[in-house]
């Protein structure tokens, strides 16, 4: 079977019938990932021996006509914020540029445990800040579409080695969009569920309200596949929450789809969204109707405040996760005469001006005297947006928006206006201050749900797909 | 319009999360910051008094248990405990060495 076909459904079919084996399968991906990869540069490193030998695993285990997940020998991406045993876990800043892994992340331990294969670890924004994986400390990582342009970010690196086939399927993670806008600009599928539905035990934090581990793959169903793997509860994040996701994940109705009533925020679709995204909407919109999906114009009024709320809070959760890395316990001991001097030092040269800016704007809106007028204003008004999801969630059982105002950009074109590149995210931070699960599927649309709802825009996602593209 | 943050301003916090910036970095980032905090002045046009700050979350309860020893609750297990000591910066006997404090 030819890599560009391969999904997580047909490897898993090619598998069992013995039509190629698991380890074939990642020698083929590795030989095109030294072809292709140098262009695109969507991986920061690989553990080939580890992978050959998961791959071997699920050989053996087929071989003896055993019974394997649908997961069993998938070759996957993993973003390098998330740990892997034994493995690099960068985050792409320098101040983690030596650090192993030496534990599994829940996601990884519950994907190994499905015999998945981890190809190698993907580039991102340093920490996951960025939207366009330009702040990597290592690489650039090029739209494997078009080289001018960025992948997005800041998962950037695990959207462009699905969307190069140089892996069947990624995991990224979003805290302000980090997996959905990649997967926009590079044409794959890409899901962040409800806030609480996946683990983030053994995933880099950066904001913690916010952050949510989740799947970049090619099709809709993979994605759904791969989320039934990764999420439940986990004793080691308390911030995770059991819940039962049955059979509606993967194998939902047309007549359950038929009852749903799509909104459409009109916040969404107005001013500063570029003509040929809107265009699309309405095509995607065009293409919905004729599976008699039903559709309502709705009104998110606080949308136009999500940015500023969002930039306040991130920068807040920020400036305490990151003061962990301080020299004491990861990077360099380089030479120093005391303490101050050994912290001055590491953070100052470990990292880069993205994440300084954003630890220096943290610190700002929570020192005394601003405290009240920023982060306590913002926290007030992450409120009122997530009410406005509670009041149309009376009407409608999900919304359909833009992901991106704008196709991709260039490589530079924003780098020197943060503002300009806070902007970017405008659509998809929504879901994030709210917690709510959401998709993006080609060829550029978001499907907002309610909480632990994944079930309803994965079915409509799935459905749209079946139209044919 | 006055700024509410200037040099001196951002001295003050760059020193608070310890990070020494360059002459180049000051003159970026105070642009930067000044354009992004007027950026945000756009909150004060709502009213938000009677509002609850929300903190995250999608299902807001305490996770409360027991104080004993749980072993079960223990995400690793001793070797994992040894590679983690061996991943410090520097160790002696199985001791974790940080600089002296006082």
């Amino acid at each position: 079977m030819h890599l560009h076909e391969l999904t997580i459904r047909k490897f898993h079919h090619g598998l069992v019938n013995k039509e190629f084996t698991a380890l074939e399968m990642v020698e083929q991906l590795y030989q095109h990932i030294e072809r292709r990869d140098q262009e695109i540069g969507a991986y920061l490193s690989f553990d080939k021996e580890a992978a050959y030998l998961q791959a071997e695993k699920t050989d053996l285990a087929v071989a003896g006509d055993q019974k394997v997940s649908d997961l069993a020998g998938v070759p996957l991406a993993i973003k390098d914020n998330i740990l892997v045993a034994g493995e690099p876990a960068t985050a792409a800043s320098k101040i983690l540029e030596n650090y192993r892994a030496v534990y599994d992340a829940t996601v990884v331990k519950k994907l190994r445990q499905a015999g998945a294969v981890f190809l190698g670890k993907t580039n991102l924004d340093e920490f996951a800040m960025g939207s366009s994986t330009e702040n990597s400390a290592f690489k650039l990582t090029r739209n494997p579409h078009n080289p001018k342009l960025v992948p997005g970010g800041s998962s950037g690196g695990s959207a462009a080695a699905v969307a190069a086939h140089l892996a069947v399927a990624a995991l990224g993670s979003d805290t302000g969009g980090s997996i959905r806008q990649p997967a926009d600009f590079c044409q794959v599928v890409g899901l962040k569920p409800t806030y609480g539905a996946v683990s983030r035990y053994g995933l880099i934090a950066m904001a913690s309200s916010l952050d949510q581990i989740g799947p970049i793959t090619k099709t809709v169903e993979d994605a759904a596949l791969l989320f039934k793997t990764i999420s439940g509860y986990d004793l080691h994040d308390s911030t995770s929450v059991e819940t039962v996701y049955g059979d509606e994940l993967l194998d939902p109705k047309l007549e359950q789809v038929r009852k749903l009533v799509i909104g459409l925020p009109k916040e969404y679709l107005g001013q500063g969204i570029d003509k040929l995204i809107s265009q699309r909407i309405s095509e995607v919109v065009k293409k919905l109707k004729t599976l008699k999906i039903k559709f309502k114009e709705v009104s998110l009024p606080h949308t136009k405040y999500a940015v500023a709320c969002y930039y306040i809070i991130l920068p807040a959760e920020v400036s305490a996760n990151l003061a962990r890395y301080e020299g004491v316990r990861y990077g360099s001991r380089s030479t120093f005469n005391d303490l101050r001097e050994l912290y001055f030092r590491n953070r100052s040269l470990g990292l880069g001006p993205e994440v300084k800016r954003r630890i220096i704007l943290g610190t700002f809106v929570l020192s005394s005297g601003y405290y009240d007028a920023y982060y306590n204003k913002a926290q007030r008004v992450r409120r009122l947006i997530k009410e406005d999801f509670d009041n149309v969630f009376k009407s409608v059982d999900l919304l359909l928006t833009p992901v991106s105002p704008t196709p991709p950009f260039r490589f530079g074109e924003r780098l020197a206006d943060p503002l300009k590149m806070y902007l970017s995210d405008v659509l998809t931070i929504p879901a994030n201050l709210t917690g709510l699960p959401a998709l993006t599927v080609p060829p550029g649309f978001q499907l907002i749900g309610k909480p632990w709802r994944e079930a309803d825009i994965l079915a409509v996602g799935q459905y749209y797909e079946r139209l044919g593209r | 319009m006055p700024q509410i943050i200037d040099k001196a301003s951002l001295g003050h916090l760059a020193k608070l999360a310890r990070l020494k910036l360059t002459a180049k970095e000051n003159q970026i980032f105070l642009k930067d910051l000044q354009k992004i905090l007027n950026y945000f002045n756009q909150l004060q046009a709502i009213s938000t008094d009677e509002i609850e700050p929300m903190t995250g979350g999608t299902v807001q309860k305490n996770i409360l248990r027991e104080d004993e020893v749980n072993i079960e609750r223990k995400p690793h297990s001793v070797n994992d405990v040894g590679r983690i000591v061996e991943a410090f910066p520097e160790t002696d006997k199985g001791y974790l060495k940080v600089p002296k404090v006082l």
